[in-house]
This record gives structure tokens, C-alpha cells and sequence, in this order.
């Protein structure tokens, strides 16, 4: 077998990329990773319900404005893996940057919307309600700041000339599943620690 | 040639397909993200508004990973390398929301330290 051969074979041992493999499983562990916080919040929620009111706090236009910029993000996410599978790497750079702006815009109203709290008094010590919602919507924040840096070396690698359409598509993909799965937590996020405070 | 060309032709077909289903799906989560703003404030029954808003939730959630996350076009192994984190996490979510009831919880205790 020549070394070609091998190669090829050690990145698609089961007929699936590796990369692509290894970045769904981590997915999968980063599930349970914000499982047990959410998890956490809602129990501290349910066991001292009177301990504080984030309805007079929060601002449900605000946080949905952030929910549409990210879902909006994730589509044009799936239209830069999508140009690049169509060797379209003007397409993949016009997208991605809209990514990236979409992904600063999210980063700004959640930086705004925690200094506001803070201002009113909310903070990471003033209770378990500050303490389980920072560490949560921090963390998230967290993840999408490492999704904005991973797609804007990928935007400015896109022009040194390295990046081969064909073998570069895969990467692309792999940064799309993650910048996808920053959305999907952030739209249950937004139902359960948001949307669903304002019920009577 | 000929074969490479048509082949060619179909993954681009393909990806214009795709293209469709992006556009179409990205306008459906933009009004669902409307909707649950406004639900939210309708003085309607709170048990209604809430399984609506986590139906709604979840749509949203498995759409995205459906489509945007290419895991309808891919591998069966990517759904069950994603789906067992998922199941355990939401798991535990579920069994920790029933143990951790207000009931079974020794405030006493918890407050002496």
C-alpha cells in the first residue's frame, strides 16, 4: 500500500471524514457540557423561585434581535460550506465575513446586555440567579468568540493562495458544525432562561 | 470526461437544491423567533404558551441540525455520534429537574453551610 493509499485510509476509516467524525462527538460531549449548566439554572430557579425577578431586567427585544443575528449567521454559515463545495471561494469569503460581522453584532448585545445588568446590580456574586446565568450565557459567549477567531483565520488563510478549494472544504465544514451548534444552544438558551420567565 | 462533467453538474444541482432549502428554512426561523417574542406577552393560558414555546424550541433546534448541519445528507454515524451526547445530556437534565424537587430538598441542611 503506498503512502497516499494510507493516508487516504487513516482519514476515512468509516467511510466518514475523520475530522468530521471527531467534531460531532465533540459536539455531542459539549451537549452534556451545557446540559448540566442548564440544568443547573433551572434547579436553582425551581428551588428558590422568589430569590430574584429578571423580568423587570430583561429585554426580550433585545435578546430576540441577538437570536435572529445568529440564526441569520448560521444561514449564511451554511452558504460558505455551501460555496465552498462549489470551489467558490468568492462566495465562501463574502459569507464568511458575514458570518464574522453577524458573529461581533451577537458579542456586542450580549457585552451591552451584561453591563447593563451589572449596573442594576446582578452580578456573578449577588446570588445563585446571577451566578448560574453568567456562567451560562458566559460560557456561550465563550464558544462564540472561538467560533469568530477559527472563521477569521480561516477568512484571512482563504488569501495567502494555501487554500485548495477540494481539500480545504472539509475544514470549512468542520468550523460550520461548530459555528451551527454555538445556534442551537443559544436557541434553547434563549427559550429557557429568557422566553420562559415572562410566562404568568 | 463526460462522466466527470455530469457528475459535476449533479453536485452543483445538489448544492443549488440545498441553496433553496437554506433560504426557505432561514425565513421560517426568523418568523418562528417573531412568533415566540409575541407569544410571550399573549394573555393566554401559561401551560398552553409554554409546550408551544418548547415545541417551537425544538423545531427550531432539530431544523438547524438537520439541514444547516448537513446531517440529513450525511452519515449515519454522525447522527449517533451526536444524538448519544444529546440523549445524555437531556438525561440528565430531565432526571435532575425530577430529583431535584423542592420536596426532596433538606433546606436545613443546605442553609447550615
Amino acid at each position: 500500500m503506498s503512502d497516499d493509499a494510507h493516508n487516504n485510509d487513516s482519514h476515512h476509516n468509516l467511510m466518514v471524514d475523520n475530522k468530521k467524525l471527531f467534531m460531532w462527538l465533540f459536539l455531542g460531549s459539549d451537549c452534556m457540557f451545557f446540559g448540566t449548566m442548564i440544568s443547573t439554572h433551572l434547579i436553582y430557579r425551581k428551588l428558590y423561585p422568589e430569590s430574584f425577578d429578571p423580568t423587570s431586567l430583561f429585554s426580550l427585544e433585545l435578546t430576540s434581535f441577538s437570536t435572529f443575528i445568529l440564526l441569520m449567521s448560521s444561514f449564511l454559515m451554511a452558504l460558505a460550506v455551501s460555496a465552498m463545495h462549489k470551489s467558490d471561494i468568492k462566495s465562501f469569503r463574502r459569507n464568511t465575513l458575514g458570518v464574522i460581522f453577524f458573529g461581533l453584532i451577537f458579542l456586542a448585545c450580549q457585552v451591552y446586555e451584561f453591563t447593563e445588568f451589572v449596573h442594576e446590580g446582578l452580578t456573578l456574586k449577588s446570588g445563585t440567579f446571577g451566578s448560574t446565568f453568567f456562567m451560562l450565557t458566559g460560557t456561550h459567549g465563550v464558544h462564540v468568540a472561538i467560533g469568530l477567531f477559527w472563521l477569521t483565520c480561516m477568512y484571512f488563510y482563504s488569501f495567502t493562495g494555501k487554500m485548495d478549494p477540494h481539500e480545504s472544504a472539509i475544514d470549512v465544514e468542520v468550523a460550520g458544525l461548530y459555528w451551527h451548534f454555538v445556534d442551537i444552544v443559544w436557541i434553547i438558551i434563549f427559550t429557557v432562561i429568557y422566553l420562559i420567565e415572562f410566562i404568568k | 470526461m463526460p462522466d466527470t462533467l455530469s457528475t459535476s453538474n449533479a453536485d452543483h444541482s445538489g448544492e443549488e437544491q440545498k441553496y433553496h432549502a437554506f433560504i426557505n428554512l432561514a425565513l421560517v426561523l426568523a418568523a418562528i423567533t417573531g412568533i415566540e417574542l409575541v407569544l410571550v406577552y399573549l394573555p393566554i393560558n401559561g401551560t398552553f404558551i409554554f409546550a408551544t414555546l418548547v415545541s417551537l424550541s425544538l423545531f427550531k433546534f432539530f431544523s438547524v441540525i438537520a439541514w444547516f448541519m448537513h446531517l440529513l445528507y450525511d452519515k449515519l454515524i454522525l447522527t449517533l455520534a451526536f444524538v448519544t451526547g444529546l440523549a445524555i445530556a437531556s438525561g440528565t437534565v430531565v432526571a435532575l429537574m425530577f430529583i431535584m424537587d423542592r420536596g426532596f430538598v433538606d433546606f436545613e441542611a443546605i442553609s447550615a453551610f
